[in-house]
């Protein structure tokens, strides 16, 4: 069986062409999911060329257990860093620069009222 | 008649439909050759045939795909040479 779970491949189409993977489940007649240097993927066997290589796993193990198989092989898999999803900026009241604020529109307020009752005079 | 800077094939014509619905004929440059594959010599899909100003302000992503050998061998070619790398 060249299909089996466990089974070395090189992918050979897409953006992750030449990169090495393992298939780690088979889903239906054609479609494999398979995870290592590639990205965790479902992938047509047309697109896998076999090697000869096999490694113990169970089916649909997680990627770090193939991280560690792989690193035994000697592959090296690059492990991307997941960004840490940033928290929403809080809106923050500058109670200082709002009392200035006031504080000018208190002040303009006034002397408009001041000249029309001036002119009124 | 054109004039005489346009009777010779050096530029190409554009036929372009202007607002008050006529034809004109614009003159432009002539595109480069389309991209081939350096194995097979197939025109490679993905890749723009557009002038060298005209590609320089393409982003990189747009001028070739996104693969190994990508904009020098054709899928089947660089399929190809992966599974020869991966046999040997």
């Amino acid at each position: 069986m060249l299909n089996q779970i466990g089974r070395i491949c090189v992918k050979i189409a897409g953006r992750d062409a030449g990169k090495k993977c393992v298939i780690v489940d088979v889903l239906e007649n054609n479609l494999v999911l398979i995870d290592g240097q590639t990205r965790r993927r479902k992938c047509n066997i047309m697109h896998l060329e076999p090697l000869n290589e096999m490694i113990e796993l169970d089916k649909g193990a997680s990627h770090e257990e193939v991280v560690k198989e792989f690193k035994k092989l000697g592959v090296e898999v690059k492990e991307t860093k997941k960004k840490a999803s940033a928290d929403k900026p809080a809106k923050t009241r500058d109670v200082k620069a709002a009392q200035k604020t006031e504080a000018k529109k208190e002040k303009k307020k006034p002397s408009k009222d001041n000249t029309k009752k001036k002119k009124t005079k | 008649m054109p004039i005489t800077k346009h009777r010779s094939r050096t530029l190409r014509k554009v036929y372009v439909k202007t607002p008050g619905g006529r034809t004109t004929t614009h003159f432009r440059k002539r595109k480069p050759a389309s991209a081939k594959c350096s194995k097979c010599g197939a025109v490679l899909k993905g890749v723009p045939r557009e002038r060298p100003y005209k590609m320089m302000t393409m982003a990189k992503t747009m001028k070739r795909p996104e693969r190994p050998y990508g904009g020098v061998l054709c899928s089947r070619c660089m399929r190809v040479a992966i599974k020869e790398k991966a046999r040997a």
